[in-house]
């Protein structure tokens, strides 16, 4: 919470969010929503398996320190590292931009791990065949790789959405302008700035509705995908 | 093909192994350096600044820490952090086991039982926060079913003392559902025979809880003993939309004031300071983990 | 990569001090300045198709003037706004111009630009001397003043009415008396705004000047709340909420303005918000505005609004000549006027004569202050706010959590 500077229009009148912040607020703060679980889903997945895959079907020098320095990263709070993230990006001039509400979160541990151990369960022979037949590294990893790890893929993806949907510190420190806010971070300055309850709780069904529809075909992924990272978003 | 060709063949092939597997590597390197290493030493050295923004920054030892150990609120928000975590934890425990006995045969309506149950898990802690605080408020239904039970009814958030259970209930509302699917997975690999051999030997419900049940969970249950710990020591979502650290600061908690020293006062060595202190204790349960584990092993 | 990561980070903080070069625009001539502004400003019209007009206008004007110099305003939301300027210095995206209010500028004085150099001495000279004052730093007008306001005592004359009393209270012994005849009548004495997210120069403040104190020492070393006179003036508010005077509805939560005891008209007094945003919900007949009250001394809260100049501006005399242009006496109280606030020069004199709203605000600004202006002043209130409201929700006594809350102060202020 903000101290309200004495010069604040302390009557701030209902109409005004019925028609600025209403409609048009939600909008927006949904697609943002949208872009910025969608596209990190997908970033932490690629990435994520490309790294998990070299790590647990290759052999190359570094491989165990790297590795195991990535899994360290589970240890250290998220809270410790915020700050300097934060000052990183925003002297970047990513404050109020997509990339800078994106990009940190693609640094994902979690993600590599849980890939790592998948992929080591799968037989090296599946790998093997194809290295034999001549694939290259990259139509490997597209072709065989992928298919393979689908599974992982859908209830990794489920979890890494969930968390970013409902992620509410970071969104709240990088995404300040109205514009830029996302569902949980605009409905929790609604309910700060006194909108009227019922204003703010129709935004939260609209921000829980998806997510609610989502798990309503997908349970056993969100159910597999919570459990198997053990950390709620 | 010569018997000496082949090593060098196979270091050639590994070498080539080895560069493709390190680019497959690299964006993951880069993006944990830029955002999780760097920080996370940044983070500790920045601790030791009067890092703010637009100003030069000075080194300035253990002025932060020392500023830390004379701060009250500080302590306070430690206190009240602590007095939280000693609270939710041991209930959403409780509340796992208790919820994850009762669906665990199936039964009709099981499947949905649980399915509910996780509910809570997958919702946005703001989105609770915000109905909480209105089932909180006065006239909400908490306050008015707390007035039927002939307790006072006074709304639990703007009491000094009733706001910290009320946080908690939240906080065990959201969490509980993750800890029952845990320990469900867990329950599955209690053997059915041993447990209708005790029926038939006349064990109560109790005994065979303690005696066949519990030993089975007994990992479980500490796996999330350390996981809640730690997601309680960061609980932040449910107190920034509910009471803002009030009323007089009795639900002040340091993510809470890392947050104010960091975004509001933009005195981010302190804040690097409060973090470091949240490290530690972390890292003071998870070495508990550690030993403990290593123990039973 | 880690240290050379924070380095960068440390070396971009290093930049963007101060480059010197004290110019003086007073002289060129207009056609010779050019360059780009961009200024930031917050919804000081309400209505906010007005309030771009009134900039589009002003604009177009300067353009006559300055042909070489584009001016570009934007206007940000005042929530949050000391995030997004800090972020936007943080990452040399901040504008050559900000709107700020005093308690704003110790903040930012180090990426500010002091102002004397840009504006003529004729200018200077008109300012009312308390303005000046408020966004003098170390001796150096750190921004131009282009409007004030003055938080006095507002009250219901409704409420006077139903109740059968035709004095206003002036004194604190005004309320203390009269507030059980209010009581009994079933109105509350005053509203207090509690919340902890309230500025405090609009809520205790006040009531701590009034009873001679101050929220820190001379030269701003140390807090004094917790004097004699901190604790006066907050045992008087204990013992009217204890009595039952005082609105219970703001006292610890900021409910929205239209659901409060104060808005429905069952309050007699308030003095943590001008006058004029009651009119709404009262009426302007009732809507009574009054002198600061009373006790050691007769003082209210009363603020200037100020455009200040980064010190990033690129082109500093374009932006200083921005400033000059807009803080003009004929310009600013159109300005003023227009947003309902009170004129800061001399030559405009009285710009609400016979407005029974602005006209009264307006005679008492000599009796208000900005309150502190240094750097901690905000995380200051940070810590006494909560220890205020424990008094109030009883939890505490008022010596007690004055002195709590300057321990906690100590740490900050140092």
């Amino acid at each position: 919470m903000i101290l309200p500077d004495s010069l604040i229009p302390w009557n701030l009148s209902m109409e005004a969010y019925d028609r600025v912040i209403g409609a048009r607020s939600l909008l927006r703060w949904t697609l943002n929503t949208v872009i910025y679980s969608v596209v990190s889903v997908v970033g932490v997945l690629f990435f994520s398996s490309l790294a998990g895959y070299a790590f647990a079907k290759k052999r190359f020098p570094g491989k165990e320190v790297m590795f195991w320095s990535f899994i360290a990263m589970l240890m250290v709070p998220y809270h410790i590292t915020v700050v300097p993230v934060f000052i990183l990006i925003s002297n970047a001039g990513g404050v109020n931009s997509y990339w800078g509400l994106i990009l940190p979160t693609l640094a994902n541990a979690q993600a590599v791990f849980l890939m790592r151990q998948f992929i080591k369960s799968l037989p090296d022979e599946l790998f093997e065949a194809a290295t034999v037949d001549g694939c290259s590294e990259w139509r490997m990893y597209v072709s065989i790789v992928v298919p393979l790890i689908k599974p992982i893929l859908a209830t990794l993806g489920v979890f890494v959405f969930l968390w970013h949907w409902n992620d509410f510190l970071w969104p709240l420190i990088i995404g300040q302008s109205n514009d830029m806010r996302t569902l949980t971070t605009g409905l929790a300055s609604m309910n700060a700035e006194n909108v009227p309850l019922n204003v703010v709780l129709a935004g939260s069904v609209v921000a829980f509705v998806p997510i609610f529809m989502a798990y309503l075909i997908g349970q056993r992924y969100f159910k597999e995908g919570v459990t198997m990272s053990g950390i709620k978003g | 093909m010569s018997v000496d060709t082949l090593p060098k063949a196979r270091q050639r092939y590994r070498w080539r192994e080895a560069r493709i597997a390190l680019l497959f590597v690299l964006p993951c390197l880069l993006l944990f350096i830029a955002f999780r290493f760097g920080p996370a030493v940044a983070g500790g050295v920045l601790s030791f600044t009067d890092y703010t923004i637009g100003a030069d920054t000075n080194w300035i030892g253990l002025e932060n820490l020392r500023r830390l150990n004379e701060d009250p609120l500080f302590w306070r928000a430690l206190r009240t952090t602590l007095t939280i975590a000693l609270l939710a934890v041991p209930l959403s425990i409780l509340m796992s086991l208790g919820m994850a006995l009762l669906v665990r045969r199936a039964f009709r309506g099981s499947k949905l039982f649980r399915s509910i149950f996780f509910l809570p898990v997958i919702t946005s802690l703001v989105l609770a926060g915000i109905v909480f605080t209105w089932i909180f408020s006065e006239g909400g239904p908490w306050t008015s079913v707390m007035g039927w039970l002939g307790f006072a009814d006074r709304a639990w958030l703007s009491d000094t003392t009733l706001v910290i259970p009320a946080i908690v209930i939240v906080a065990v509302w959201g969490r509980f559902g993750f800890g029952m699917l845990i320990l469900l997975a867990r329950l599955q690999d209690v053997p059915r025979e041993l447990e209708e051999a005790a029926l038939a030997d006349g064990a109560g419900a109790w005994q065979r809880f303690r005696y066949i049940i519990l030993p089975e969970l007994k990992p479980a249950l500490f796996f999330l003993a350390v996981i809640e710990t730690t997601f309680s020591f960061q609980i932040f979502d449910t107190v920034y939309v509910m009471t803002g650290g009030g009323p007089a600061n009795s639900s002040y908690v340091l993510v809470y004031q890392l947050y104010d020293q960091a975004f509001r006062y933009f005195d981010f060595g302190y804040a690097s300071a409060i973090g470091l202190a949240l490290f530690v204790m972390t890292f003071i349960v998870a070495m508990i983990q550690r030993l403990t584990l290593g123990r039973e092993r | 990569m880690t240290s050379a990561a924070l380095g960068a980070v440390m070396l971009a903080s290093a930049c963007g001090g101060d480059d010197g070069g004290g110019a003086n625009t007073g002289s060129a001539e207009p056609g010779e300045v050019e360059g780009s502004v961009t200024m930031w400003t917050y919804p000081v019209i309400a209505d906010e198709t007005e309030h771009r007009n009134f900039w589009d206008d002003t604009i177009a004007a300067f353009g006559e003037e300055y042909p070489n110099v584009d001016v570009e305003v934007e206007i940000f939301p005042w929530a949050d706004r000391d995030q997004a300027l800090s972020t936007a210095i943080a990452g040399n995206s901040a504008p050559d111009v900000v709107y700020m209010i005093p308690d704003q500028l110790p903040g930012y004085a180090r990426n500010i630009e002091p102002i004397d150099g840009y504006l003529d001495d004729d200018a200077k000279a008109d300012y009312l001397p308390n303005a000046i004052e408020a966004v003098t730093i170390d001796g150096e007008m750190t921004a131009a003043p282009i409007l004030a306001s003055a938080v006095t005592l507002t009250c219901n004359k409704e409420v006077f009415d139903d109740v059968g009393q035709s004095e206003y209270p002036e004194t604190w012994d005004d309320l203390r008396e009269m507030a059980p005849e209010f009581k009994d009548a079933g109105y509350d004495m005053f509203a207090y705004s509690g919340d902890v997210s309230q500025t405090l120069n609009l809520t205790f403040y006040p009531l701590l000047w009034q009873a001679g104190g101050d929220v820190f020492n001379d030269d701003g070393s140390e807090v004094t709340f917790n004097s004699e006179a901190g604790v006066e003036a907050l045992t008087f508010l204990q013992e009217m909420v204890d009595g039952g005077y005082v609105s219970e509805d703001m006292l610890t939560s900021n409910p929205p303005v239209e659901q409060t005891k104060l808005a429905q008209g069952e309050v007699a007094c308030e003095w943590h918000s001008e006058g004029k945003n009651l009119v709404e919900f009262w009426g302007e007949e009732n809507t009574v505005i009054l002198p600061p009250l009373t006790n050691a001394e007769q003082i209210a809260y009363g603020t200037v609004g100020s455009l200040a100049m980064l010190s990033s501006a690129d082109d500093k005399d374009a932006a200083g000549a921005w400033i000059s242009f807009v803080t003009e006496a004929e310009r600013a109280a159109e300005y003023d006027e227009a947003s309902g606030f009170l004129p800061v020069k001399e030559s405009t004199g009285s710009l609400y004569e016979g407005d029974p709203l602005l006209g009264e605000a307006e005679k008492y600004v000599d009796l208000t202050t900005v309150g502190p202006l240094t750097e901690e002043a905000r995380e200051v209130m940070g810590v006494l706010a909560p220890e205020i409201q424990a008094v109030l929700i009883g939890e505490k006594e008022p010596q007690q959590a004055l002195d709590d809350a300057a321990a906690a102060a100590e740490a900050v202020v140092r």
